[in-house]
Parts: C-alpha cells; structure tokens; sequence
C-alpha cells in the first residue's frame, strides 16, 4: 500500500516513515509542506495519505487545505488527517463531501500502531475514521440537544465506537460482547434515531456522523 | 472638565475662576490684556503693566499649553503699542505726551484724529480677539484634560495588563511544571526501569513500557489543553471567525453564529475577543439555562466613528447575569480594556441575556498590531 506523508517536523516524519514500514506500507513520498503536498497528492495517487494539518509555509491549516483541494479534484482520494489538536469545525469539512475515504485523528493515536495502522488501512479501503474526541464532543452535544432519544448506556458506547469508524467485529472485540449483539445495538440505535438501516459499514459510519453533526 | 493635573499647581484661585465659568488663568488673560490695552490709552505708564503682564503670562509654567493665544494677545499689545506710539511721536503739538485719548481727554493740542481712530480700530480688534483667545484657550484646556484623562486610562490598564500577562505566565509555569514536566520524569523513570527489568521480568517491563505510554499520551493531553488556553490552534490557523465558528460547534448549547469578518484582525485583538466570546459562551452553558444562543459579529461603526469589531451574545436563558458576580467576566473587561475594548451586558430578569463586545478593530500603536 502507498502512502504520501505530509509532516513538517523531522522527527515525527521519519518515526511515521519507519513505523509505517515495519507494518508492509510503502512510502510513496514524504513532503513537509502544502504546496508540495497537493502535487504529490495529485501527481503520486497514493492509495492514502497522512498529513498533518499544519504546514509550513504559512503554519496555518495549509495541509488541510491541500487535502480538502485534492479530494475536490480527485474525488474520494484518501486521505488521514493527523493534528495536535481535534476541531469539529475541521472534522466537518472533511466529512462535508460525504465521499469517505476520510480519517481525522489527534497526533498521540500513533501510540498504539496496531490501532494507527488499522485507521490508515479503513481509511485507504474508503472508510471513515473519526478520533474519539470528535465523537465524545458531538455525542455531548447531541445529547443535550435531543433528550428525547434515549439510548441505554451500552448503546451509547456502541454509537460512539461506530461514529469512530470502527467495524462491528471490532467493536464486539471492544466491548467483550458477541459480533451479533453489537448489530443487535446497531439495529436499536439507527431507529431510535430514526436512521435507515445500513449493513455497510461505510454508510453507516457516515449516516452516524451526519446524524450527529446536524 | 478641567483637569485636576493642573488645579494643584492654581489652588483656590482657579476654583474661584472656575465658579465664575472661567477656567483659569490662561482664561483670565486676555481679560486682564483688554483692560490694559484700554487704559493703556488713557495713562502712559499702562504700557509698562502690559508687557509685564505679557511676560508673567508667557513665563507661567502651567500656561506652556497657552502658548499660541497668549502670543497672539502678546502681539496684538505690542502692536498696539508701537502704532501708537509712532503716530504720536513724529509730529506732536509739542504739550501731548503722545498718547492719542490722553491729548483729546485732557485737550493740550489738537485731537489727532487718525491716532485716535486708529486706537479705536486697535481697541475693536482686542474686543473682537477677546472671546475668540477664550475659545482656543478653552479648547486646548480642553484637550490637555482629555490627554490627562487617556494618560491615566493608558496607565491603569498597562498596569492591569502586565499584571495579567505575569499571571499568565505564572500559571502557564505552573501547570508545565505539575504535568507535562512531572510526567516527563515519571516517563524517564519508567523506561529506566523498564531498560534494567526487560531480560529478567519481561512480563513487568511490558507493564512499566504501557504505563509510560499512558503518561506520554496524558503529558500531550495537558500540553493540548494549556496551548488551547494561551493561543487557540484554530485561532492561530483560521482567524476570528471560524475561531467563533469552532467555539459554537463545541459549546453544549445549540448555538448559531452569524459571522461576517473577512479578513484578519490583528493578533491580540482576535484573541481578546475570542476569549471574551469564550467565557460568554461558558457562562451561558452553566448559568443561563438556554435551549439557544446566537451569535453575531461584524465590523461596526463604533464611538468617535472608530471602526470597531463588535460581537453580540445573546441567549434565550433565564437572564439575571450580574456582570460584578464573576471573576470571569471582570477578567474578560480588563483584557479587552488594554485595547479600548468594553463589555456590556443586558441580562433582566426572566432574561433574555446580550452580552455585547466591542474592540476597536485597529490597535492604537501601529508597533503591536503587526504582529
């Protein structure tokens, strides 16, 4: 699998390269800022990219942008934003175009590999991956919002894992419960919130992640 | 007003002017001139009294500001004087002293008429000067006071901004210190342990290596959460506006923002107001009870047609905010005060609740607003 690495600190740009290797990707090409980013994006077609969302020159949201005008001119490239911090505001952007193939996710994530690298991997196959920060804020929000649904405990948990992007078999791993309870939560979930039943685990991220940002 | 810098140097004496609507000496001054200039015309050695008059005027310390109606004063005396004086000398009918009101008054020799015309003119011109001096003198009392007045404002609320900035700093030490730092230490420690236990108890040093991640992981959290309180990464990235634009996504309240601010405002200045629109939005989540919150912020016209940013606040809460009750709110003043920022607050009982911001869109020294 090709990767393109956006990364403007030396440091975190070779620990990606070298972790990402030890785990069977290939590294398509590793800038360290927006201008050189989007023409690798749009020249090397990686099967996804990484990219921090700031960049050199202007230190401001550069690698964003450049992500957000690569997938406009090549719909649905994937791309796994990395940041030191989350913004809602970011995360809706990204998700605005509902192509997937989109990841967004605090920088520590890379702590666990395993969970990086499965991230990247959803991510690459057109999925889309959410940091838990984003999820925990949305659902905070959404549940002061709408008191009116009311999701047990246990489904809030589920809600919160799929809204991450995760599969069900994952989830069930997560939880210690059976891969048939998690969909049985799922089925509960997406009508309580009037949602339409989705066996994809792409739509259904995406209709979880909709549903919430409304 | 008149300004109390300068009432300490005139005692009782400008108190008394200033109960006759006078504002002080530089005011009386043209007066005292006039009546000089007048009997000037009348008693030769009144001359002597006008230039010691002009001279005690131009020497008086508190009058520097004066300058320009006390020279004018200064020169239409000796104007006056030298006009007068000529016209008489020349051809003088021998008795005259040469004062033109003194010969026709007291009638040794011929009434010289153009010296006393000319006299006259002189004297219409100190009258017609007379209020116009008061006026200028007025104005530039008045604009030493409002000098004085923004002098002591600039000093208050420098004074209030390095205090805040040390509190700042302080506080950002503190917190480096009891986490990131501290949890640095305690990372060192671990992976130490870990470098002696990792042949002998593998089992323990995977514990102490997940236990080190966990600090590392929760030194980043706080780091995060110190950086979001001195400058806001989104801030820094995207501007006021989609700063304020995050801030309602994440406020627990709905909240729509209703934001027009095309391009950058200078640094302190979006900081200032986002922090105002932070703490306003905070007070709204605990307090305020709302179901909605609106914001808006635009450029406006605002005081002396200053061009200012304004930012208004307002939630369908139960109202009854007291502006004096918290500390935060007091804090939000005064940083927005080091930029002739104000804060005001509408909140009746049974709401609804305005917080209105103001900030002059341009800061006043051109050297702070580049960065």
């Amino acid at each position: 699998m090709r990767v393109v690495i956006a990364e403007d600190l030396f440091l975190l740009r070779e620990g990606l390269a070298s972790l990402l290797k030890e785990h069977g990707f290939e590294i398509a090409g590793a800038v360290a800022d927006g201008p050189s980013l989007l023409r690798a994006l749009i020249d090397l077609k990686p099967d996804v990219a990484i990219v921090d969302v700031r960049l050199p020159p202007t230190q401001t949201d550069e690698g964003l942008r450049a992500a957000l005008e690569a997938r406009r001119q090549v719909p649905g490239l994937p791309i796994l934003v990395l940041s030191a911090h989350v913004e809602q505001l970011y995360a809706r952007e990204l998700l605005a175009d509902q192509a997937g193939g989109v990841g967004y996710l605090l920088k520590d994530r890379v702590f666990t590999d395993e969970q990086f690298t499965d991230a990247l991997r959803t991510v690459a196959r057109g999925g889309t991956v959410m940091d838990p920060e984003v999820v925990a804020k949305l659902l905070a929000r959404h549940s002061r919002h709408m008191p009116g649904t009311r999701l047990t405990e246990r489904e809030r948990e589920v809600l919160a894992l799929m809204a991450e992007g995760r599969s069900n078999s994952a989830i069930a791993q997560r939880l210690f419960v059976s891969e048939k309870a998690v969909t049985k939560h799922g089925t509960s979930i997406f009508a309580k919130l009037g949602l339409p039943p989705s066996e994809d685990d792409n739509r259904r991220v995406l209709a979880v992640l909709a549903y919430l940002n409304a | 007003m008149a300004d109390a810098g300068r009432a300490d140097h005139h005692g009782g004496m400008t108190r008394l002017l200033r109960r006759f609507g006078v504002l002080d000496w530089g005011a009386l001054l043209p007066v005292v001139l006039l009546v000089c200039m007048v009997y000037w015309g009348v008693r030769p050695w009144t001359w002597t009294v006008v230039i010691v008059a002009g001279v005690i005027a131009l020497l008086a310390p508190a009058l520097a500001a004066d300058l320009l109606p006390v020279a004018l004063i200064g020169l239409a005396c000796v104007a006056f004087g030298l006009i007068g004086r000529n016209s008489v000398m020349p051809q003088g009918s021998g008795t005259t002293r040469g004062y033109p009101l003194h010969a026709l008054i007291f009638g040794d020799g011929l009434p010289h008429v153009v010296d006393l015309s000319m006299g006259l003119v002189l004297l219409a011109f100190g009258v017609l000067l007379v209020p116009r001096t008061i006026g200028a003198h007025s104005a530039l009392t008045k604009r030493n006071s409002e000098l004085v007045s923004r002098v002591r404002r600039l000093t208050a609320t420098r004074v209030e901004a390095v205090d805040t900035a040390a509190a700042e700093l302080r506080r950002v030490e503190r917190d480096l210190h009891d986490g990131a730092q501290a949890r640095l230490v305690a990372l060192g420690m671990s992976l130490c342990a870990t470098e002696r236990l990792i042949r002998t108890n593998p089992d323990a040093a995977v514990a102490l290596v997940v236990d080190a991640r966990e600090n590392s992981a929760r030194a980043l959290a706080e780091l995060r959460a110190l950086v979001r309180g001195i400058n806001p990464p989104v801030l820094a990235e995207r501007g006021l506006g989609d700063a304020i634009r995050a801030l309602a996504l994440d406020c627990p309240v709905a909240t729509t923002a209703d934001i027009d601010l095309p391009g950058r405002l200078s640094a302190p200045v979006e900081a200032a107001a986002y922090f105002a629109v932070a703490e306003a939005l905070t007070n709204v989540a605990k307090h305020a009870g709302a179901r909605s919150v609106h914001i808006r912020a635009a450029r406006a016209s605002g005081r002396l047609r200053i061009e200012v940013l304004r930012i208004e606040v307002s939630d369908d809460g139960m109202g009854g905010a007291d502006p004096a009750g918290g500390t935060g709110l007091r804090g939000i003043e005064r940083r927005l005060g080091t930029f002739d920022g104000i804060l005001a607050i509408s909140s009746p009982p049974g709401g609804p609740t305005i917080v209105v911001i103001e900030v002059p869109c341009a800061l006043s020294s051109p050297k702070t607003s580049s960065c």
